[in-house]
């Protein structure tokens, strides 16, 4: 039987274009009609006033270094971040599934540190280690670590019995249950976890660069903050499309992706 | 499905001569029940000093009333249980699980949905140290030719139907080559007419000299048990043994054949006095 255009894919994108194209149209004729008093043009740009700052950012950028090398330098502090932030996740939760007393202490400790946001403790970190791209690392670990650990310890307890059992009447047991089977039966929850990790990641990096921008690593939310003290708004719109773009990529670049080739190949319903 | 194969099966063989593969002595298993009020706290005896013989190629079916304690006993064979007693696979004795005593679940979700069905049945194998790709392909391919799953290789367990599923659990018991297969209600969640087939395919595999299988086959349904079993037992509650027999009637089985009446009524009997 042949879906009709409005249950199509091509039906699902054309809305989502349509939507941005109407946002586009209200922002334009906002723009226009300087709704925000005499230099409204400053504080809400035309939309060719931000393509061209966009441009700019990465041909002129800021005091002679381009947009492109801030974001390279948040890309990387932000990757180092998540390699070790997901590291230790896996490594602190596969511990907790071996040891009852490491288990309750670590089980506190994500309880406790996943309400603490990153840039709460910042100021602390700072105050003892001083200004340096470890920080910004530190908080980048510190905001994956912990929804990451939730999602993988959840995932190991919900890890079917019967599977476990299976597993061990192969022979398995230690390590090799773990990584055998508690792994990819907890798969789902992985996937939502790097989902939410990916996320807080990206989020605390900017504030922390905002908050406590370093010259010597600079990043986009540094980039940001330069521009807004140097009235520069279109740049600093064209900014944000700029983090949304980094963030969409990594969404169906990555993410999406990894979802696809694991739970919904295995047939396994998606935690999220 | 082929129905020719049972005509010589196990069951016309006496099996007495042969030797004894699994040996339970003295099962006691209490499970701890302090934390259900109401209970007094001695404990939920579910198997009181059970022994048993299993012996080469039987094919052992055990009746019994729900919370009898069968399952109990196996998982307890299974090594997936603690328990007073002793337990011994031909002479060895045995308390954690592992590859000689290999269980096919209730459940058809037993299978490991991240694995093809190819690589379901190769994991064990390769656990027990079979490196060589062809070798595992092989042994593969015989096992689910057997259970006639040949061209499902590249599946993942999600694309298959319930009864296709307990056939790939089948074929990954009987690519290990266990001692004994440890079967738990296999065939209870699927429908009559697959679960029809099914017995009559377990009862080809379990006859075929090739796999030379020994089976415990736990069921609550008397036709199933008087069809595929060589010997019979029934679990009472509280986990002793109120028949354990060679099964009297000539395979193949059917309502037809010669006193399947009368041993039907037997069985039933022994099940209800409890």
């Amino acid at each position: 039987m042949k879906k009709s255009f409005r249950e199509s894919k091509s039906c699902d994108i054309l809305v989502k274009v349509l939507f941005l194209v109407l946002v586009a149209i209200i922002w334009e004729i906002t723009a226009k009609a300087h709704v925000f008093g005499e230099r409204s043009e400053i504080v809400f740009p035309t939309i060719e006033a931000i393509g061209a700052a966009f441009v700019r950012n990465f041909t002129k950028g800021y005091a002679g270094t381009g947009l492109a090398l801030y974001t390279l330098n948040s890309m990387n502090l932000l990757l180092r971040g998540l390699l070790i932030g997901i590291g230790l996740a896996f490594a602190f939760s596969g511990l907790s599934m071996i040891s009852r007393t490491f288990s309750n202490v670590y089980n506190l400790c994500v309880t406790i540190f996943d309400l603490l946001p990153g840039v709460a403790l910042l100021p602390v970190v700072i105050v003892i280690f001083g200004v340096k791209p470890g920080v910004i690392v530190f908080l980048v670990v510190h905001s994956v670590i912990w929804p990451m650990s939730r999602s993988v310890l959840d995932g190991f307890k919900a890890a079917p019995k019967i599977y476990v059992e299976a597993g061990k009447n192969l022979g398995l047991n230690g390590p090799g249950l773990l990584f055998g089977v508690y792994v990819p039966a907890a798969a789902a929850y992985i996937v939502s976890g790097l989902k939410v990790g990916w996320a807080r990641a990206w989020r605390g990096l900017i504030a922390a660069e905002m908050v406590f921008g370093i010259a010597s690593c600079p990043g986009i939310g540094l980039y940001i903050n330069q521009m807004r003290t140097n009235m520069k708004n279109a740049e600093m719109y064209a900014t944000l499309i700029v983090i949304i773009i980094i963030g969409l990529v990594v969404q169906y670049g990555i993410l999406n992706p990894i979802e696809k080739m694991t739970v919904r190949r295995w047939g396994m319903v998606s935690a999220a | 499905m082929d129905e020719a194969g049972p005509g010589t099966a196990a069951g016309d063989v006496d099996a007495a001569d042969k030797p004894v593969v699994l040996e339970v002595s003295h099962l006691t298993k209490i499970f701890d029940d302090s934390q259900i009020p109401g209970a007094d706290g001695m404990g939920n005896r579910v198997i009181v000093d059970l022994s048993l013989q299993v012996r080469k190629n039987d094919f052992l079916c055990i009746l019994g009333p729900s919370g009898c304690g069968k399952t109990t006993l196996l998982r307890c064979i299974g090594g997936f249980e603690n328990f007073e007693g002793k337990i011994r696979i031909n002479g060895i004795e045995r308390r954690t699980p592992g590859t000689d005593r290999i269980m096919v679940f209730q459940d058809y979700n037993q299978l490991f949905p991240w694995k093809t069905v190819e690589k379901n049945i190769q994991y064990g194998l390769k656990l027990k140290g079979i490196r060589d790709k062809e070798e595992l392909r092989r042994l593969s391919d015989h096992a689910l030719e057997t259970v006639g799953l040949s061209g499902y290789q590249k599946y993942y367990p999600h694309q298959l139907s319930g009864g296709m599923k307990q056939r790939v659990a089948i074929a990954k018991a009987l690519a290990l080559k266990p001692e004994i297969i440890l079967m738990d209600e296999p065939f209870a969640a699927l429908d009559a007419i697959t679960r029809n087939t099914l017995q009559q395919e377990l009862l080809r595999i379990s006859a075929d000299q090739d796999w030379d299988c020994t089976i415990i086959f736990i069921t609550h349904n008397i036709q199933e048990a008087i069809v595929l079993g060589t010997r019979i037992m029934v679990m009472e509650k509280g986990g002793t043994i109120a028949v354990n027999e060679k099964n009297p009637i000539r395979r193949p089985v059917t309502p037809a054949s010669e006193g399947y009446g009368a041993y039907w009524n037997k069985l039933h009997a022994a099940l209800y006095r409890a």
